[in-house]
């Protein structure tokens, strides 16, 4: 945001950038070969590039390969060919991540795209999306995102993903709900909660990506768990969108119900 | 100084034992370390006649105090984020606009007709503040938020400073502030300029403008 002095910035095929943020919300994809994109994330293109659906046809060899998320599959479509994408998401902080023989897990709304050394496969915490391999990938976040090392409590709407570390665990705290005026509370509802109840706790070696807001972006389809998968599949037979992440405090016995909304506390 | 920048969008905040700081409910983003989060039912300092008076005058943004030791990062919906470090002056702010502020800064609620009687209310009015607004004072930082990024305007006896009144975010120091009004007959026929209302400040002290009009 630097050189805006003189108007707009004008690009053309050979002034992109390659695979390098044209600015904080765009960027541009040198292509030569396939991309994976998510739907809607290209905004423009030069060159000569075939936009094919996930589905069965002449890409069959690369999706069995890439791409282990069938729940995905609408969501997702593979450009191929030759020239410069640019992909953005509505007006988000957009950032481009390189793994080399690692792994990273990333709330799947906010994937834009990634290169066909990586590998798609969905995370066993529902919502989430991970990736294996080399290579590298586009997400977009609400605000820069920031790399904190584990430990770390993390607010579970301001998480965009973690990368090495052993997934994250729920940390409940209910501290400030102790003694005969905490008991008042947690029965009345009335004081009102902290919103901050509930985290998910890492530990372990490797990095936690954080988005600069708690501001969740609307997400796109997450895709559950089918309830064919059987039994000890974590999230089976729960159909419906697993979005509960709110941080709701559970109810404890006894508990009146929100009674500080009737009274407006 | 608490509060340290990672971003535009998001600060980091050390917590001592022993020291407490107020910020808004659910702006945590992260944590390390032993931090506890305790909703505050009186929202900020005081006993409960403060709080009777910040929910009368509609400035009882709810807050919780954080404890421990730790770090603590914090956001909240996407605004930019301004420090602002005050050694002894007094901040007026509105009460929806603080994300965090040290617990040794003294809170207290201002009626805006203390400060120039009915053309202070209806300058409240016209800059959103409602009839009361938030002061801060005393020695420590605060976090504030505004929608677009915050630009400094010094405030110096060599004249006043004209703010729009929906990009007024914050004012500190000894400064008095009027409204002053560009009423033409353009106005009253709708052909006015749209700028026909600015807060006008003098004196001494620092006024912080956000680069948008959109409230919060």
């Amino acid at each position: 945001m630097t050189a805006m002095a003189g108007g707009p910035v004008i690009h053309d095929p050979h002034t992109l950038p390659v695979d390098d943020n044209v600015n904080p919300y765009a960027f541009s994809v040198e292509l030569k070969g396939q991309w994976f994109l998510q739907k809607g994330k290209m905004i423009a293109y030069y060159g000569q590039i075939d936009f094919h659906g996930i589905g069965h046809g002449r890409l069959d060899r690369l999706v069995a390969t890439n791409f282990h998320s069938p729940l995905h599959a609408a969501d997702w479509v593979v450009a191929e060919g030759q020239g410069k994408l640019l992909l953005a998401d509505r007006a988000y902080d957009v950032n481009s991540f390189d793994l080399e023989n690692g792994n990273l897990t990333i709330r799947s709304g906010n994937l834009l795209a990634f290169q066909p050394g990586l590998a798609l496969k969905q995370s066993i915490i529902p919502g989430f999306l991970t990736l294996i391999g080399t290579g590298k990938f586009v997400a977009a976040s609400n605000g820069a995102v920031h790399f904190v090392e584990p430990p770390i409590r993390v607010d579970p709407q301001a998480l965009v993903g973690w990368a090495d570390c052993p997934s994250p665990c729920h940390h409940y705290d209910h501290g400030y709900m102790r003694g005969v005026l905490g008991g008042l509370r947690a029965l009345t509802g009335i004081g009102g909660t902290s919103g901050e109840e509930h985290q998910f706790e890492f530990v372990g070696a490797g990095q936690v990506l954080l988005q600069s807001t708690e501001v969740l972006m609307p997400e796109t389809a997450t895709g559950g768990v089918p309830a064919s998968a059987g039994p000890g599949v974590p999230g089976a037979g729960v159909p419906g969108a697993p979005g509960g992440q709110q941080g709701q405090v559970p109810r404890l016995p006894g508990q009146l119900g929100d009674l500080q909304r009737r009274f407006g506390l | 100084m608490p509060f340290t920048k990672i971003n535009s969008k998001m600060v980091e905040a050390q917590i001592l034992p022993g020291q407490r700081l107020f910020s808004q409910r659910g702006a945590m983003l992260a944590y390390r370390g032993e931090v506890s989060f305790t909703p505050n039912i009186q929202g900020g300092q005081g006993g409960i006649a403060s709080m009777i008076g910040r929910r009368v005058a509609n400035e009882a943004t709810p807050l919780m105090t954080v404890e421990g030791q730790g770090s603590v990062m914090f956001g909240h919906g996407g605004h930019h984020i301004h420090t602002i470090d005050l050694s002894g002056e007094t901040l007026y702010v509105e009460a929806d606009r603080l994300l965090a502020f040290d617990g040794t800064l003294q809170q207290s609620t201002m009626f805006m007709g203390s400060q120039g009687g009915v053309m202070g209310v209806i300058r409240g009015q016209v800059t959103g503040q409602g009839l009361f607004t938030t002061t801060l004072q005393g020695k420590g930082s605060v976090a504030v938020m505004a929608h677009g990024g915050v630009i400094e305007l010094p405030i110096t006896h060599q004249g006043p400073v004209h703010v729009d009144p929906q990009a007024y975010v914050a004012h500190r120091g000894d400064v008095r502030n009027k409204l002053s009004t560009a009423l033409g007959w353009r106005d009253m026929v709708g052909r006015g300029s749209g700028e026909a209302f600015q807060l006008e400040l003098s004196g001494q002290g620092t006024v912080y403008v956000q680069a948008s009009e959109d409230k919060l």
